[in-house]
């Protein structure tokens, strides 16, 4: 497998200020220097810049290598989450902006690991980058009820749920959640997303998901596509 | 009707009978494999996330590769008719070629000595004693007496009169066998046997340590603590899930499954004792005592009870105390006289060979700060001194066990044990036989040696740049596969099988993943009990790395934190040391059910600490900076006015 190599935004260069340098948070984003990310980023803010080129010209580029890294195992959990956090500090400051100009959310999407499992760290990758994709991503942690899936999903009008599992002993919980959703009438309304270690395409299918994810970055990708898919609408 | 279909299994190495089955469309060869009765294990439970599984197909028709055979064995293999057993369904008449070869599945066993124990002073007090009695059968009608009042009538006043039904069926025989010559077993003061004639020489008891991975067990004589033999072999349960999640997944929710894995432990404990008692040349009708450890779902299974729970946050054992059943009731049939003792549980993840390692490391009479950590498919911490324990379980997986690593095995014939890297890879191999895989002292040597070598970043990668640098040999050692790196550490011409033995990107990982649990789990022990480096007087590792471990390689690959090390000792098979001294003493016994209550347990996953450590305890110590991040100090020393400068 070949080393991914940085992605450089065509054009970029017309649409930043004379002179202008993204490389430097290109690689700060990609070392996982949320310092830099940071400072840099409101730079751009204060020159005028507008945040949906920061965003893809300035913060994807490095976030994308590492993320494309990530799924061709060149790097693992501790470098991919340093990104992933100076991905966010950037992004913290530009999400406002981004609502103030009316840009929509992508989607919302309900995200937690399933009752009976505290595995926390996946399903807290797979929030950064939902968000970093343009997700409104309602994070409900850990040992989640699957009551609590299906209340948030209804009160926040989701798109998509999302539930991991680290355990061989819970993904059978993922089967349950689904079934819950079957029971409340609310299946029809929902993409359901699973994923984790002992989760496989087979047993998306066997528990009723609509999609599943090897890993963090193959589940943003599903979700993106899911999200444009028809459903029933909410009440 | 279902069509079915006949598999046949050859062996690879043309050894053995042929076995073959009829399976029904729609099972897999694993179905198949189990069904006849061949040895084939699914260290990943069956979930196509490892190759442990991995079969030949010779002839007949084959579906289509799933994705996981593809990732697993990569094209060339499949190419080869190679497949995943756990994912391939059988659909058509076939025969198959079990692989790994049956030599790879040798098991060395790892025993300990009861000779240390007895050398620290422990008083023997095994709870079971013999009584040789003249006894005289009734005599007179009137006035009648029964066969048990004159047997009673001889018996120490201890003794109580209670008996059970196994042992009123010996009487009239016994009694009048040898003219009244009696030997009556006690153990706790109840008659557990009676036989005619003097067998008071005989009394002997086991030890067994049930692991998730393997079970050992040692036969002793209960009069002078003499191991008379050690036995050990994989735990039979190991095809239905290697990792502890996978075996309980497995029975979850089902009791019939609950029965298969309860009736493979039986069946295992008892050709254990049968082979010990064939090698010791005694009768297994004169073990009385079995003490068996093992987690909390070995621990639960080996009773019958339901482990669904145990496998669901919180975790929570069914029961916790000390447990003494009759072997007939289990049933463990070898030993009909037998009563079988588990020591306490202290939590879920935290068992009772946590409670063994505890009794034999004597931990909890230490004036310092000590801990120990059993290194195990599911490891457990122990902190603390005289006066306060405290526990948390550590689930490592089984990669530090050589399974689900791409060459990866046990501690056996064949297995690299242990590596050297200086210009050239050197290895020393079990047995001195050609390397057939590499075990996990050898996995932890490889990973510090080979961050050393500057072959891998601390994070664990394998470098792609700069290889020009590193020793020529060294340099012809990687492999870029579409799959990713691998280095290879003992070369196909010097190793025992038709592929070099390597290790792969992603078993770096495993092993990242499962060393930063343990090392976590000490860490956080640690942080809740305010212990630094400096006042941790000792760390004892014990549990599965057979003969040797490089106390020096656990420390640079963070296995264990960075103690000075002569502070870190090697205590090999705690657990089942642990087991032997509750066998010898039932002061020692009572002192593990004290000990389980007193016990603090730590629940990690919830602690807020824990992710933080956890991902950072994956790196490792030394060698190269994790791909040189040139672009840091530009940023820092004024690059960014540059850059900023052009508005």
């Amino acid at each position: 497998m070949e080393d991914p190599v940085l992605q450089i935004p065509e054009g970029w260069e017309g649409r930043a200020p004379d002179g202008w340098e993204w490389q430097t948070l290109w690689e700060a984003v990609e070392h996982g220097d949320h310092i830099y990310a940071d400072s840099r980023v409101q730079e751009a803010i204060d020159a005028d810049m507008d945040p949906r080129v920061i965003l893809d010209d300035g913060l994807f580029p490095g976030f994308n290598l590492q993320a494309d890294r990530f799924s061709a195992q060149v790097i693992f959990i501790p470098e991919m989450l340093i990104t992933a956090r100076a991905m966010k500090a950037g992004l913290a400051l530009i999400r406002p902006l981004l609502a103030a100009q009316a840009e929509k959310p992508l989607g919302t999407f309900v995200m937690g690991t399933v009752l009976g499992d505290m595995h926390d760290i996946g399903q807290s990758i797979v929030t950064i980058m939902l968000e970093n994709a343009g997700f409104n991503v309602i994070n409900l942690g850990t040992d989640v009820h699957p009551d609590l899936f299906i209340e948030t999903a209804m009160a926040e009008k989701a798109d998509l749920v999302g539930f991991s599992a680290l355990l061989s002993t819970t993904v059978y919980y993922q089967k349950v959640t689904i079934e819950e959703f079957e029971k409340a009438g609310h299946r029809d309304k929902v993409h359901i997303l699973i994923g984790g270690a002992p989760t496989s395409p087979e047993w998306a299918e066997e528990c009723g998901a609509d999609g599943w994810g090897r890993d963090a970055v193959q589940a943003v990708r599903k979700a993106m596509e899911l999200v444009k898919e028809d459903r029933a609408a909410w009440a | 009707m279902v069509e079915s279909f006949t598999v046949k299994f050859v062996d690879p190495e043309g050894e053995g009978a042929e076995r073959r089955t009829t399976v029904e469309a729609g099972q897999t060869y694993l179905d198949a494999a189990h069904a006849a009765g061949v040895a084939m294990e699914a260290t990943c439970g069956a979930r196509g996330r490892c190759r442990s599984c991995r079969v030949k197909v010779i002839s007949g028709e084959m579906p289509p590769p799933t994705i996981q055979d593809t990732v697993q064995l990569g094209h060339d293999q499949v190419r080869e008719n190679f497949r995943l057993a756990c994912q391939t369904k059988v659909v058509s008449d076939s025969v198959v070629m079990s692989v790994p070869p049956k030599s790879e599945a040798g098991h060395q066993i790892m025993t300990a000595d009861t000779s240390a124990a007895m050398a620290r002073g422990l008083v023997l007090d095994s709870g079971v004693s013999k009584f040789l009695v003249q006894a005289k059968a009734p005599a007179s009608e009137h006035n009648q007496t029964a066969d048990w009042d004159e047997i009673y009538s001889v018996l120490p006043e201890t003794v109580e009169r209670r008996l059970s039904l196994d042992v009123m069926r010996k009487i009239p025989t016994a009694l009048r066998d040898k003219s009244g010559e009696l030997t009556v077993t006690t153990f706790q003061d109840r008659v557990i046997d009676l036989e005619a004639g003097d067998t008071t020489e005989h009394l002997y008891g086991m030890a067994f340590d049930i692991g998730t991975t393997s079970i050992v067990g040692s036969l002793i004589d209960l009069d002078t603590g003499e191991c008379l033999a050690n036995v050990g072999g994989v735990n039979p349960q190991a095809v239905y899930g290697g990792d502890l999640m996978s075996r309980i997944a497995y029975a979850q929710f089902d009791s019939k499954k609950l029965q298969t894995l309860r009736a493979r432990v039986l069946n295992a404990i008892g050709d254990f004792v049968k082979e010990a008692c064939a090698e010791a040349e005694i009768s297994a009708s004169h073990v009385y005592k079995i003490i068996v450890v093992g987690n909390t779902c070995m621990h639960h299974v080996l009773l019958g009870i339901d482990v669904t729970y145990v496998g669901l946050a919180p975790y929570a054992p069914t029961v916790n105390d000390a447990i003494v059943a009759p072997a007939a009731d289990l049933p463990i049939k070898v030993t009909p006289n037998a009563q079988v003792c588990l020591l306490p549980i202290v939590a879920g993840f935290v068992g009772a060979d946590t409670m063994a390692c505890v009794l034999a490391t004597r931990i909890y009479e230490s004036d310092e700060m000590r801990a120990l950590v059993d290194i195990g498919t599911n490891g457990e911490v122990v902190m603390g001194h005289k006066g306060r324990l405290m526990a948390c379980s550590a689930p490592a997986g089984p990669a530090l066990e050589g399974a689900q690593i791409r060459h990866g095995m046990r501690g056996a014939v064949g297995a690299v044990e242990k590596i050297e890297i200086g210009d050239d890879v050197e290895c020393q191999v079990i047995g001195g036989t050609p390397a057939i895989g590499i075990c996990g002292s050898g996995l932890i040597d490889a990973c510090a040696k080979l961050v050393e070598a500057g072959v891998m970043e601390r994070s664990g990668r394998f470098i792609r740049k700069g290889r020009e640098n590193l020793p020529p040999a060294l340099q012809e050692r990687f492999i870029d596969t579409p799959d990713g790196i691998e280095f290879v550490l003992v070369k196909q011409e010097d190793a025992g099988k038709d592929e070099p033995i390597t290790l792969t990107q992603s078993d770096v990982r495993q092993i990242q993943l499962a060393k930063s649990a343990i090392f976590s789990g000490i860490s956080m022990l640690q942080i809740v009990m305010e212990v630094s480096d400096d006042e941790l007087k000792e760390l004892m590792m014990c549990g599965g790395f057979g003969n040797y471990i490089n106390v020096e390689n656990a420390v640079k690959i963070r296995l264990v934190p960075n103690l000075p090390v002569e502070n870190i000792t090697y205590s090999g098979n705690a657990a089942l040391m642990g087991a032997q001294i509750a066998l010898l003493s039932e002061e020692e016994r009572e002192r593990a059910s004290e000990l389980a209550r007193a016990i603090e347990h730590v629940g990690l996953a919830t602690h807020p600490d824990f992710q933080d450590l956890f991902v950072e305890g994956m790196s490792f110590l030394g060698g190269p900076e994790p791909a040189a991040d040139e672009g840091a100090k530009r940023r820092r020393s004024g690059g960014r006015r540059a850059a900023a400068g052009g508005d």
